[in-house]
Protein backbone atom coordinates (compact mmCIF):
# COMPACT_ATOMS: atom_id res chain seq x y z
CA UNK A 1 0.00 0.00 0.00
CA UNK A 2 1.44 3.76 -0.77
CA UNK A 3 -0.23 6.63 0.48
CA UNK A 4 1.18 9.95 -0.62
CA UNK A 5 1.20 12.82 2.47
CA UNK A 6 1.44 15.74 0.28
CA UNK A 7 -0.52 16.21 -2.42
CA UNK A 8 -2.70 19.75 -3.81
CA UNK A 9 -5.14 20.73 -5.93
CA UNK A 10 -5.58 24.05 -7.50
CA UNK A 11 -3.97 26.83 -9.11
CA UNK A 12 -0.51 28.54 -8.43
CA UNK A 13 -0.50 32.18 -9.85
CA UNK A 14 2.72 32.37 -11.35
CA UNK A 15 2.91 29.34 -12.90
CA UNK A 16 1.02 27.12 -14.75
CA UNK A 17 0.01 23.76 -12.95
CA UNK A 18 -0.59 20.06 -14.80
CA UNK A 19 -2.42 17.17 -13.28
CA UNK A 20 -3.91 19.41 -10.50
CA UNK A 21 -7.06 18.59 -10.59
CA UNK A 22 -8.37 15.40 -8.43
CA UNK A 23 -9.28 13.60 -11.39
CA UNK A 24 -5.83 14.12 -12.86
CA UNK A 25 -4.26 13.18 -9.76
CA UNK A 26 -6.23 10.22 -9.30
CA UNK A 27 -4.86 9.32 -13.22
CA UNK A 28 -1.50 9.83 -11.02
CA UNK A 29 -2.10 8.04 -8.53
CA UNK A 30 -3.44 4.68 -10.51
CA UNK A 31 -0.09 5.03 -12.85
CA UNK A 32 2.08 4.74 -10.35
CA UNK A 33 0.32 2.63 -7.74
CA UNK A 34 -0.57 5.13 -5.24
CA UNK A 35 -3.72 4.21 -3.19
CA UNK A 36 -4.77 7.24 -1.15
CA UNK A 37 -3.62 10.87 -0.94
CA UNK A 38 -4.06 13.60 1.44
CA UNK A 39 -4.98 16.75 -0.62
CA UNK A 40 -5.28 20.36 0.05
CA UNK A 41 -6.25 23.03 -2.36
CA UNK A 42 -3.31 25.49 -3.57
CA UNK A 43 -5.92 28.55 -3.95
CA UNK A 44 -6.47 29.01 -0.10
CA UNK A 45 -2.56 29.96 0.06
CA UNK A 46 -3.79 33.54 -2.19
CA UNK A 47 -7.42 33.67 -1.62
CA UNK A 48 -7.90 35.91 1.52
CA UNK A 49 -10.80 33.79 2.46
CA UNK A 50 -9.15 30.75 2.52
CA UNK A 51 -12.83 29.06 3.35
CA UNK A 52 -13.59 29.75 -0.46
CA UNK A 53 -10.69 27.08 -1.19
CA UNK A 54 -11.73 24.98 1.52
CA UNK A 55 -15.24 24.82 0.03
CA UNK A 56 -13.88 24.33 -3.70
CA UNK A 57 -11.93 20.95 -2.32
CA UNK A 58 -14.93 19.66 -0.76
CA UNK A 59 -17.30 20.21 -4.33
CA UNK A 60 -14.52 18.90 -6.55
CA UNK A 61 -14.61 15.77 -4.24
CA UNK A 62 -18.13 15.66 -3.79
CA UNK A 63 -18.27 15.45 -7.98
CA UNK A 64 -17.07 11.90 -8.41
CA UNK A 65 -17.71 8.38 -6.03
CA UNK A 66 -14.11 7.30 -6.42
CA UNK A 67 -12.80 10.03 -5.25
CA UNK A 68 -14.12 9.10 -1.76
CA UNK A 69 -11.39 6.00 -0.84
CA UNK A 70 -8.82 7.87 -2.36
CA UNK A 71 -8.78 11.17 -1.27
CA UNK A 72 -7.65 12.61 2.48
CA UNK A 73 -9.07 16.50 2.74
CA UNK A 74 -6.91 18.41 4.60
CA UNK A 75 -7.88 22.18 4.95
CA UNK A 76 -5.95 25.34 4.62
CA UNK A 77 -7.21 27.58 7.61
CA UNK A 78 -5.86 30.99 8.46
CA UNK A 79 -5.84 32.44 12.07
CA UNK A 80 -6.00 35.69 11.19
CA UNK A 81 -9.17 35.84 9.09
CA UNK A 82 -12.23 36.71 10.25
CA UNK A 83 -14.26 33.21 11.08
CA UNK A 84 -11.70 31.13 11.22
CA UNK A 85 -12.75 29.00 14.12
CA UNK A 86 -16.83 28.24 12.24
CA UNK A 87 -14.25 27.59 9.34
CA UNK A 88 -12.27 25.11 10.77
CA UNK A 89 -15.44 23.70 12.44
CA UNK A 90 -17.47 23.26 9.39
CA UNK A 91 -14.29 21.58 7.53
CA UNK A 92 -14.30 18.72 10.26
CA UNK A 93 -17.67 18.15 10.71
CA UNK A 94 -19.21 18.81 7.25
CA UNK A 95 -16.61 18.05 5.05
CA UNK A 96 -14.47 15.73 7.09
CA UNK A 97 -11.13 16.69 6.54
CA UNK A 98 -8.83 14.90 8.67
CA UNK A 99 -6.30 17.79 9.30
CA UNK A 100 -5.36 20.77 8.51
CA UNK A 101 -2.25 22.83 6.47
CA UNK A 102 -0.94 26.69 7.94
CA UNK A 103 0.79 28.91 5.68
CA UNK A 104 2.15 31.64 7.41
CA UNK A 105 4.71 33.00 5.41
CA UNK A 106 1.40 33.51 2.39
CA UNK A 107 -0.74 34.66 5.07
CA UNK A 108 1.44 36.69 6.63
CA UNK A 109 1.64 35.61 10.26
CA UNK A 110 4.74 34.39 12.13
CA UNK A 111 5.04 30.86 13.48
CA UNK A 112 5.11 32.16 16.87
CA UNK A 113 1.89 34.35 16.36
CA UNK A 114 0.06 33.31 19.50
CA UNK A 115 -2.73 32.91 16.69
CA UNK A 116 -0.74 30.08 15.46
CA UNK A 117 -0.29 28.58 18.42
CA UNK A 118 -4.20 28.58 19.27
CA UNK A 119 -4.62 27.00 16.13
CA UNK A 120 -2.40 24.32 16.61
CA UNK A 121 -3.59 23.57 20.20
CA UNK A 122 -7.09 23.66 19.05
CA UNK A 123 -6.08 21.13 16.06
CA UNK A 124 -4.38 18.95 18.45
CA UNK A 125 -7.62 18.93 20.86
CA UNK A 126 -9.78 18.04 17.85
CA UNK A 127 -7.45 14.90 17.06
CA UNK A 128 -6.55 16.78 13.36
CA UNK A 129 -2.88 16.68 12.04
CA UNK A 130 -1.22 20.18 11.86
CA UNK A 131 0.66 20.38 8.26
CA UNK A 132 3.74 22.66 7.65
CA UNK A 133 5.35 23.16 3.99
CA UNK A 134 8.72 24.33 4.49
CA UNK A 135 8.69 26.08 0.75
CA UNK A 136 6.66 25.53 -2.21
CA UNK A 137 8.49 26.85 -4.41
CA UNK A 138 12.60 27.11 -4.90
CA UNK A 139 12.98 30.42 -4.09
CA UNK A 140 16.28 30.63 -6.66
CA UNK A 141 14.99 30.95 -10.10
CA UNK A 142 11.99 29.45 -10.73
CA UNK A 143 10.47 31.84 -8.12
CA UNK A 144 7.96 34.81 -9.74
CA UNK A 145 9.68 38.04 -8.11
CA UNK A 146 6.21 38.70 -6.43
CA UNK A 147 7.03 35.55 -4.62
CA UNK A 148 8.44 34.98 -1.29
CA UNK A 149 11.98 34.10 -0.44
CA UNK A 150 11.60 32.66 2.98
CA UNK A 151 11.53 28.66 3.55
CA UNK A 152 12.02 27.25 6.81
CA UNK A 153 14.36 24.40 8.07
CA UNK A 154 13.37 22.02 11.05
CA UNK A 155 15.03 24.37 13.57
CA UNK A 156 12.12 26.44 12.94
CA UNK A 157 10.01 24.27 13.67
CA UNK A 158 11.91 23.32 17.41
CA UNK A 159 9.24 26.69 18.71
CA UNK A 160 6.54 25.51 17.97
CA UNK A 161 6.70 21.87 18.64
CA UNK A 162 8.25 22.80 22.71
CA UNK A 163 4.78 25.04 22.43
CA UNK A 164 2.16 22.19 21.41
CA UNK A 165 4.50 18.67 21.90
CA UNK A 166 1.34 16.90 21.94
CA UNK A 167 0.24 18.03 18.58
CA UNK A 168 0.55 15.73 15.13
CA UNK A 169 2.65 17.11 12.66
CA UNK A 170 3.43 16.62 8.72
CA UNK A 171 6.46 18.45 7.85
CA UNK A 172 6.47 18.73 3.99
CA UNK A 173 8.40 19.74 1.52
CA UNK A 174 11.21 19.76 3.70
CA UNK A 175 14.36 21.86 2.61
CA UNK A 176 17.20 23.29 4.60
CA UNK A 177 20.11 20.94 7.01
CA UNK A 178 17.99 18.32 8.68
CA UNK A 179 21.44 17.65 10.33
CA UNK A 180 21.09 21.32 12.25
CA UNK A 181 19.33 20.56 15.19
CA UNK A 182 21.27 20.32 18.33
CA UNK A 183 21.11 17.14 20.58
CA UNK A 184 18.62 18.60 22.55
CA UNK A 185 16.44 19.49 19.68
CA UNK A 186 16.64 16.42 18.45
CA UNK A 187 15.28 14.40 20.97
CA UNK A 188 12.33 16.32 21.01
CA UNK A 189 11.70 15.67 17.32
CA UNK A 190 12.30 12.25 18.18
CA UNK A 191 9.23 12.28 21.23
CA UNK A 192 6.75 14.12 19.33
CA UNK A 193 4.56 12.58 16.58
CA UNK A 194 5.77 14.23 13.33
CA UNK A 195 5.99 12.72 9.93
CA UNK A 196 8.18 14.19 7.13
CA UNK A 197 7.14 13.64 3.47
CA UNK A 198 9.84 12.38 1.49
CA UNK A 199 9.41 14.87 -1.08
CA UNK A 200 12.00 17.39 0.26
CA UNK A 201 15.35 18.06 -1.23
CA UNK A 202 16.48 18.00 2.29
CA UNK A 203 16.62 13.86 1.87
CA UNK A 204 20.01 13.68 -0.31
CA UNK A 205 20.81 10.67 1.48
CA UNK A 206 17.34 8.58 3.07
CA UNK A 207 19.55 6.12 4.36
CA UNK A 208 21.29 8.88 6.51
CA UNK A 209 17.65 10.39 7.37
CA UNK A 210 16.27 7.32 8.79
CA UNK A 211 19.79 6.52 10.62
CA UNK A 212 20.01 9.69 12.15
CA UNK A 213 15.57 10.11 13.16
CA UNK A 214 14.56 6.72 12.34
CA UNK A 215 12.33 5.77 9.59
CA UNK A 216 8.99 6.12 12.00
CA UNK A 217 9.36 9.97 11.16
CA UNK A 218 9.04 9.41 7.51
CA UNK A 219 6.36 8.99 5.17
CA UNK A 220 6.03 9.32 1.71
CA UNK A 221 5.10 12.66 -0.22
CA UNK A 222 5.37 14.04 -3.43
CA UNK A 223 4.39 17.80 -3.21
CA UNK A 224 2.40 17.10 -6.67
CA UNK A 225 1.90 18.85 -8.39
CA UNK A 226 4.56 21.37 -8.04
CA UNK A 227 7.66 18.70 -7.68
CA UNK A 228 7.74 15.49 -9.63
CA UNK A 229 5.54 12.55 -9.04
CA UNK A 230 8.27 10.14 -8.59
CA UNK A 231 11.37 11.31 -6.48
CA UNK A 232 10.06 10.79 -3.14
CA UNK A 233 9.44 7.11 -4.14
CA UNK A 234 12.38 6.51 -5.45
CA UNK A 235 14.33 7.70 -2.12
CA UNK A 236 12.20 4.37 -0.26
CA UNK A 237 12.43 2.27 -2.97
CA UNK A 238 15.92 2.39 -3.40
CA UNK A 239 16.88 1.68 0.44
CA UNK A 240 19.32 -1.14 0.92
CA UNK A 241 18.77 -3.71 3.61
CA UNK A 242 21.27 -1.88 5.93
CA UNK A 243 19.43 0.93 5.60
CA UNK A 244 15.93 -0.30 7.18
CA UNK A 245 15.19 -2.77 4.37
CA UNK A 246 11.60 -4.14 3.41
CA UNK A 247 10.48 -3.03 7.00
CA UNK A 248 11.73 0.47 6.51
CA UNK A 249 10.24 1.08 3.36
CA UNK A 250 7.20 -0.65 4.41
CA UNK A 251 6.73 1.85 7.30
CA UNK A 252 7.38 4.71 4.92
CA UNK A 253 5.42 3.64 2.06
CA UNK A 254 2.08 3.55 3.86
CA UNK A 255 2.80 2.38 7.81
CA UNK A 256 3.54 5.27 9.23
CA UNK A 257 0.74 7.83 7.62
CA UNK A 258 -1.59 4.76 8.27
CA UNK A 259 -0.78 4.79 11.85
CA UNK A 260 -1.37 8.68 12.19
CA UNK A 261 -4.11 8.37 9.77
CA UNK A 262 -6.09 5.84 12.05
CA UNK A 263 -6.58 3.71 8.92
CA UNK B 1 15.73 30.06 8.01
CA UNK B 2 16.43 27.36 5.97
CA UNK B 3 20.20 26.59 5.08
CA UNK B 4 20.64 24.86 1.83
CA UNK B 5 22.28 21.70 2.27
CA UNK B 6 26.03 21.85 0.83
CA UNK B 7 26.82 19.29 -1.92
CA UNK B 8 30.23 18.68 -0.60
CA UNK B 9 28.35 18.05 2.76
CA UNK B 10 26.39 15.88 1.63
CA UNK B 11 28.41 13.40 0.21
CA UNK B 12 30.54 13.98 3.58
CA UNK B 13 28.03 12.79 6.13
CA UNK B 14 28.31 9.27 7.33
CA UNK B 15 25.69 6.98 8.60
CA UNK B 16 24.78 7.84 11.47
CA UNK B 17 23.64 4.63 14.28
CA UNK B 18 19.91 3.97 13.74
CA UNK B 19 17.78 5.23 17.06
CA UNK B 20 14.57 5.46 15.32
CA UNK B 21 11.39 5.71 17.71
CA UNK B 22 8.33 4.72 16.41
CA UNK B 23 5.27 6.70 15.64
CA UNK B 24 2.98 7.55 18.88
CA UNK B 25 -0.66 5.96 18.37
CA UNK B 26 -2.97 7.29 16.09
CA UNK B 27 -4.71 10.28 16.77
CA UNK B 28 -8.64 10.32 17.88
CA UNK B 29 -11.28 10.44 15.60
CA UNK B 30 -9.54 9.44 12.26
CA UNK B 31 -10.48 5.61 12.68
CA UNK B 32 -12.82 4.35 10.38
CA UNK B 33 -11.86 5.11 7.32
CA UNK B 34 -13.98 3.49 4.63
CA UNK B 35 -11.68 1.82 2.35
CA UNK B 36 -13.74 -1.16 0.77
CA UNK B 37 -14.42 -1.85 -2.60
CA UNK B 38 -12.40 0.92 -3.66
CA UNK B 39 -10.96 0.83 -7.28
CA UNK B 40 -7.34 0.34 -6.32
CA UNK B 41 -4.09 0.89 -8.61
CA UNK B 42 -1.74 -1.22 -10.25
CA UNK B 43 1.47 -1.87 -8.30
CA UNK B 44 4.47 0.06 -9.79
CA UNK B 45 7.87 -0.93 -9.64
CA UNK B 46 9.86 2.06 -10.06
CA UNK B 47 13.54 -0.05 -9.00
CA UNK B 48 12.37 -1.97 -12.28
CA UNK B 49 12.14 1.50 -14.20
CA UNK B 50 15.32 2.80 -12.97
CA UNK B 51 17.33 -0.37 -13.18
CA UNK B 52 15.96 -0.85 -17.24
CA UNK B 53 17.89 1.89 -18.56
CA UNK B 54 21.29 2.42 -19.24
CA UNK B 55 22.77 5.45 -17.71
CA UNK B 56 25.66 7.75 -18.21
CA UNK B 57 25.85 10.82 -15.46
CA UNK B 58 26.62 14.36 -17.24
CA UNK B 59 26.95 16.70 -14.32
CA UNK B 60 29.04 15.49 -10.99
CA UNK B 61 31.57 16.58 -8.74
CA UNK B 62 34.43 15.31 -6.64
CA UNK B 63 35.51 17.58 -3.98
CA UNK B 64 38.86 17.69 -1.81
CA UNK B 65 37.84 16.36 1.67
CA UNK B 66 35.18 13.83 0.02
CA UNK B 67 36.25 10.43 -1.15
CA UNK B 68 34.54 9.22 -4.51
CA UNK B 69 32.97 6.06 -3.29
CA UNK B 70 30.25 7.90 -2.55
CA UNK B 71 29.79 8.42 -5.89
CA UNK B 72 30.37 5.27 -7.02
CA UNK B 73 27.89 3.93 -4.32
CA UNK B 74 24.94 5.87 -5.43
CA UNK B 75 25.84 4.96 -8.66
CA UNK B 76 25.52 1.40 -8.17
CA UNK B 77 22.51 2.02 -5.71
CA UNK B 78 20.66 3.94 -9.08
CA UNK B 79 22.36 1.77 -11.99
CA UNK B 80 24.71 4.82 -13.47
CA UNK B 81 27.31 3.38 -15.45
CA UNK B 82 29.40 6.02 -16.01
CA UNK B 83 29.57 10.05 -14.20
CA UNK B 84 31.10 12.84 -15.99
CA UNK B 85 33.02 14.74 -12.97
CA UNK B 86 35.21 17.95 -12.04
CA UNK B 87 36.17 19.26 -9.51
CA UNK B 88 35.21 23.15 -8.90
CA UNK B 89 36.58 26.54 -7.21
CA UNK B 90 33.82 28.53 -7.09
CA UNK B 91 34.19 32.20 -7.31
CA UNK B 92 34.59 34.43 -4.54
CA UNK B 93 36.83 36.36 -2.24
CA UNK B 94 39.70 34.06 -0.88
CA UNK B 95 38.84 31.91 -3.93
CA UNK B 96 41.12 32.51 -6.80
CA UNK B 97 41.41 29.72 -9.76
CA UNK B 98 44.29 30.12 -10.32
CA UNK B 99 46.82 28.06 -12.45
CA UNK B 100 47.78 26.32 -9.22
CA UNK B 101 44.54 25.88 -7.98
CA UNK B 102 42.81 24.20 -11.01
CA UNK B 103 45.73 21.80 -11.32
CA UNK B 104 44.98 20.76 -8.07
CA UNK B 105 41.44 20.37 -8.94
CA UNK B 106 41.92 18.40 -11.90
CA UNK B 107 44.85 16.30 -10.17
CA UNK B 108 41.61 15.30 -7.74
CA UNK B 109 39.42 14.18 -10.73
CA UNK B 110 42.20 12.16 -12.42
CA UNK B 111 42.90 10.32 -8.77
CA UNK B 112 39.00 9.48 -8.44
CA UNK B 113 39.62 8.33 -12.48
CA UNK B 114 42.54 6.14 -11.53
CA UNK B 115 41.09 4.84 -8.61
CA UNK B 116 37.71 3.30 -10.48
CA UNK B 117 38.77 3.06 -13.85
CA UNK B 118 36.07 3.12 -16.51
CA UNK B 119 33.60 4.34 -14.30
CA UNK B 120 34.66 8.33 -14.19
CA UNK B 121 34.69 10.52 -17.38
CA UNK B 122 36.96 13.36 -16.65
CA UNK B 123 36.15 17.31 -16.98
CA UNK B 124 38.94 19.68 -16.58
CA UNK B 125 38.23 22.98 -15.05
CA UNK B 126 39.99 26.14 -16.12
CA UNK B 127 40.47 29.63 -15.52
CA UNK B 128 40.40 31.88 -18.84
CA UNK B 129 42.28 34.38 -17.65
CA UNK B 130 44.93 32.56 -17.32
CA UNK B 131 44.65 31.86 -21.14
CA UNK B 132 48.25 30.34 -21.51
CA UNK B 133 48.11 28.28 -18.61
CA UNK B 134 44.39 27.05 -19.89
CA UNK B 135 45.69 25.90 -22.72
CA UNK B 136 48.49 24.27 -21.60
CA UNK B 137 46.29 22.45 -18.92
CA UNK B 138 43.18 20.98 -21.37
CA UNK B 139 46.45 19.46 -23.39
CA UNK B 140 47.56 17.84 -19.75
CA UNK B 141 44.27 16.91 -18.75
CA UNK B 142 42.86 15.25 -22.11
CA UNK B 143 46.50 13.56 -22.43
CA UNK B 144 45.38 11.80 -19.09
CA UNK B 145 42.01 10.62 -20.84
CA UNK B 146 39.98 13.51 -19.79
CA UNK B 147 36.69 14.18 -22.25
CA UNK B 148 35.98 17.73 -21.86
CA UNK B 149 35.45 20.56 -19.94
CA UNK B 150 33.95 21.86 -16.78
CA UNK B 151 33.53 25.91 -16.54
CA UNK B 152 32.37 27.98 -13.75
CA UNK B 153 31.53 31.23 -12.84
CA UNK B 154 35.42 33.19 -13.09
CA UNK B 155 34.16 34.12 -16.64
CA UNK B 156 31.31 34.41 -18.66
CA UNK B 157 31.05 31.95 -21.88
CA UNK B 158 30.66 34.85 -24.14
CA UNK B 159 33.74 36.59 -22.91
CA UNK B 160 36.51 36.80 -25.64
CA UNK B 161 38.53 35.08 -23.00
CA UNK B 162 37.39 32.38 -23.69
CA UNK B 163 37.38 32.20 -27.38
CA UNK B 164 40.92 30.34 -27.90
CA UNK B 165 39.40 27.33 -24.75
CA UNK B 166 36.79 27.21 -27.16
CA UNK B 167 38.36 27.17 -30.50
CA UNK B 168 40.68 24.59 -28.71
CA UNK B 169 38.04 22.23 -27.64
CA UNK B 170 36.06 22.68 -31.03
CA UNK B 171 39.40 21.22 -32.55
CA UNK B 172 38.79 18.60 -30.24
CA UNK B 173 35.30 18.28 -30.87
CA UNK B 174 34.64 17.62 -26.85
CA UNK B 175 31.84 19.06 -24.92
CA UNK B 176 32.16 22.17 -22.32
CA UNK B 177 29.41 21.86 -19.32
CA UNK B 178 28.98 25.54 -18.22
CA UNK B 179 27.91 26.91 -15.01
CA UNK B 180 24.46 28.46 -15.35
CA UNK B 181 22.30 30.90 -13.46
CA UNK B 182 19.25 32.03 -14.55
CA UNK B 183 16.82 33.75 -11.14
CA UNK B 184 16.30 36.89 -10.15
CA UNK B 185 19.31 38.97 -9.15
CA UNK B 186 21.56 35.95 -10.02
CA UNK B 187 24.26 36.35 -13.27
CA UNK B 188 22.48 39.67 -14.07
CA UNK B 189 18.81 38.43 -15.37
CA UNK B 190 16.81 41.03 -13.59
CA UNK B 191 19.98 42.90 -11.97
CA UNK B 192 17.69 45.18 -9.89
CA UNK B 193 17.05 42.55 -7.54
CA UNK B 194 20.46 42.43 -7.30
CA UNK B 195 23.65 40.55 -8.56
CA UNK B 196 24.93 37.26 -6.60
CA UNK B 197 27.01 35.67 -9.22
CA UNK B 198 28.33 38.57 -11.50
CA UNK B 199 30.48 36.01 -13.96
CA UNK B 200 28.18 33.42 -14.03
CA UNK B 201 26.48 32.51 -17.34
CA UNK B 202 22.97 33.12 -18.19
CA UNK B 203 21.15 31.85 -21.05
CA UNK B 204 21.68 35.00 -23.18
CA UNK B 205 25.31 34.35 -22.75
CA UNK B 206 25.23 31.13 -23.97
CA UNK B 207 23.16 31.87 -27.02
CA UNK B 208 25.95 34.26 -28.04
CA UNK B 209 29.07 32.19 -27.66
CA UNK B 210 26.65 29.68 -29.47
CA UNK B 211 25.99 31.71 -32.51
CA UNK B 212 29.43 32.86 -33.02
CA UNK B 213 30.40 29.27 -32.78
CA UNK B 214 28.15 27.01 -33.77
CA UNK B 215 30.72 24.01 -34.06
CA UNK B 216 30.94 24.25 -30.46
CA UNK B 217 29.41 22.26 -28.47
CA UNK B 218 28.02 23.44 -25.01
CA UNK B 219 25.88 21.94 -22.00
CA UNK B 220 23.71 24.40 -20.10
CA UNK B 221 24.38 22.99 -16.89
CA UNK B 222 21.56 21.84 -14.18
CA UNK B 223 18.31 23.06 -15.41
CA UNK B 224 16.79 22.16 -12.05
CA UNK B 225 19.55 23.70 -10.09
CA UNK B 226 17.40 26.92 -9.40
CA UNK B 227 17.16 28.03 -12.82
CA UNK B 228 14.13 29.92 -14.50
CA UNK B 229 13.88 27.15 -16.88
CA UNK B 230 10.92 28.57 -18.39
CA UNK B 231 13.24 31.51 -19.32
CA UNK B 232 16.13 29.40 -20.20
CA UNK B 233 14.63 26.82 -22.33
CA UNK B 234 12.89 30.02 -24.41
CA UNK B 235 16.41 31.69 -25.00
CA UNK B 236 18.28 28.46 -26.12
CA UNK B 237 15.71 27.16 -28.31
CA UNK B 238 17.16 28.09 -31.57
CA UNK B 239 20.61 27.08 -30.57
CA UNK B 240 20.99 23.38 -31.52
CA UNK B 241 24.73 23.40 -30.08
CA UNK B 242 23.50 24.00 -26.85
CA UNK B 243 22.50 21.06 -24.88
CA UNK B 244 20.95 21.02 -21.01
CA UNK B 245 21.71 18.54 -18.52
CA UNK B 246 18.49 17.79 -16.15
CA UNK B 247 20.89 18.17 -12.74
CA UNK B 248 19.92 19.85 -9.72
CA UNK B 249 17.47 19.87 -6.57
CA UNK B 250 14.98 21.36 -7.49
CA UNK B 251 12.99 18.77 -9.21
CA UNK B 252 9.82 20.63 -10.62
CA UNK B 253 6.98 18.70 -12.08
CA UNK B 254 7.02 19.79 -15.85
CA UNK B 255 10.65 20.77 -16.47
CA UNK B 256 11.31 17.90 -18.45
CA UNK B 257 8.15 18.35 -20.75
CA UNK B 258 8.73 22.15 -21.43
CA UNK B 259 12.60 21.39 -22.16
CA UNK B 260 11.43 18.49 -24.47
CA UNK B 261 9.06 21.26 -26.37
CA UNK B 262 11.26 23.55 -26.76
CA UNK B 263 15.06 21.77 -27.09
CA UNK B 264 13.72 18.43 -28.82
CA UNK B 265 14.70 15.12 -27.24
CA UNK B 266 18.13 15.04 -28.34
CA UNK B 267 19.51 18.09 -26.76
CA UNK B 268 18.69 16.90 -23.22
CA UNK B 269 20.99 14.82 -20.83
CA UNK B 270 20.28 13.27 -17.67
CA UNK B 271 22.77 14.58 -14.77
CA UNK B 272 22.89 14.77 -10.87
CA UNK B 273 24.93 17.65 -9.30
CA UNK B 274 24.75 15.99 -5.95
CA UNK B 275 20.85 15.24 -6.06
CA UNK B 276 20.95 11.30 -7.38
CA UNK B 277 16.89 11.08 -6.77
CA UNK B 278 15.87 13.83 -8.58
CA UNK B 279 17.73 13.33 -11.47
CA UNK B 280 16.27 9.63 -12.17
CA UNK B 281 12.40 10.65 -10.71
CA UNK B 282 12.08 13.64 -12.91
CA UNK B 283 12.84 11.63 -16.29
CA UNK B 284 10.92 8.66 -14.93
CA UNK B 285 7.54 11.19 -14.23
CA UNK B 286 7.78 13.19 -17.47
CA UNK B 287 6.00 11.92 -20.57
CA UNK B 288 8.44 10.25 -22.52
CA UNK B 289 8.29 7.88 -23.98
CA UNK B 290 10.81 4.37 -23.93
CA UNK B 291 13.16 5.96 -26.72
CA UNK B 292 12.90 9.17 -25.30
CA UNK B 293 14.12 7.81 -21.75
CA UNK B 294 17.03 5.91 -23.78
CA UNK B 295 17.97 9.12 -25.53
CA UNK B 296 18.21 11.03 -22.20
CA UNK B 297 19.99 8.72 -19.73
CA UNK B 298 22.18 7.21 -22.11
CA UNK B 299 22.59 8.20 -25.82
CA UNK B 300 22.40 11.80 -26.17
CA UNK B 301 25.80 12.44 -24.05
CA UNK B 302 27.11 9.08 -25.41
CA UNK B 303 26.43 10.82 -28.99
CA UNK B 304 28.49 13.65 -27.64
CA UNK B 305 31.43 11.88 -26.48
CA UNK B 306 31.19 9.50 -30.16
CA UNK B 307 32.33 12.69 -31.83
CA UNK B 308 35.97 12.61 -30.08
CA UNK B 309 36.25 8.95 -29.95
CA UNK B 310 35.39 8.16 -26.09
CA UNK B 311 31.93 6.90 -26.38
CA UNK B 312 31.20 4.45 -24.03
CA UNK B 313 30.02 1.95 -25.89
Amino acid sequence: MLIDINASTGHWPFQQMQNSSCNEILARMDRYGVDLSVVSNLNGIFYKNVQAANEELHEELMSDRRFKDRFFPFAIINPQYAGWRQDLDICVNKMGVRGIRLYPVYHDYELSDPSCIDLVKIARDMGLIVGFTFRMFDPRGPRHWMDTTIQWNLGDMIPVIQEVPDATYFFLNVVGNIFVLNESERALLKKTTVLIDTSGASLGNMGNAIATYGAGKFAFGTHTPILDYLTGLLRIESLRENEGGEAARDQLRSGNARKILGI
Amino acid sequence: MANLINRRNFFKKTALPVTGIMMGSSISGLSGCQRSGAAMPASYDIMEEVMKYRKINSHEHVWPDVSPDALIDFSDRLGVEKLAISSIIPAGPGREANPQGFRACNDLVLKAMKKYPGRFLGQAFLNPVYGKESLEEIKRCIDQGMIGLKIYNQVKINDPLFYPVIEKLIDLKMVMLVHAHCGLGVGGYRPRYGNVQPNASIPEDFAMAAKRYPEAIFQYAHLHGGSDWEYACRVLKDYPNVYADLSGSNNEANTVNFALKHLGEDRLLFGSDGSYYQGIGTILSSDLNDAQRKKIFFDNFNNILRKSGNNVD
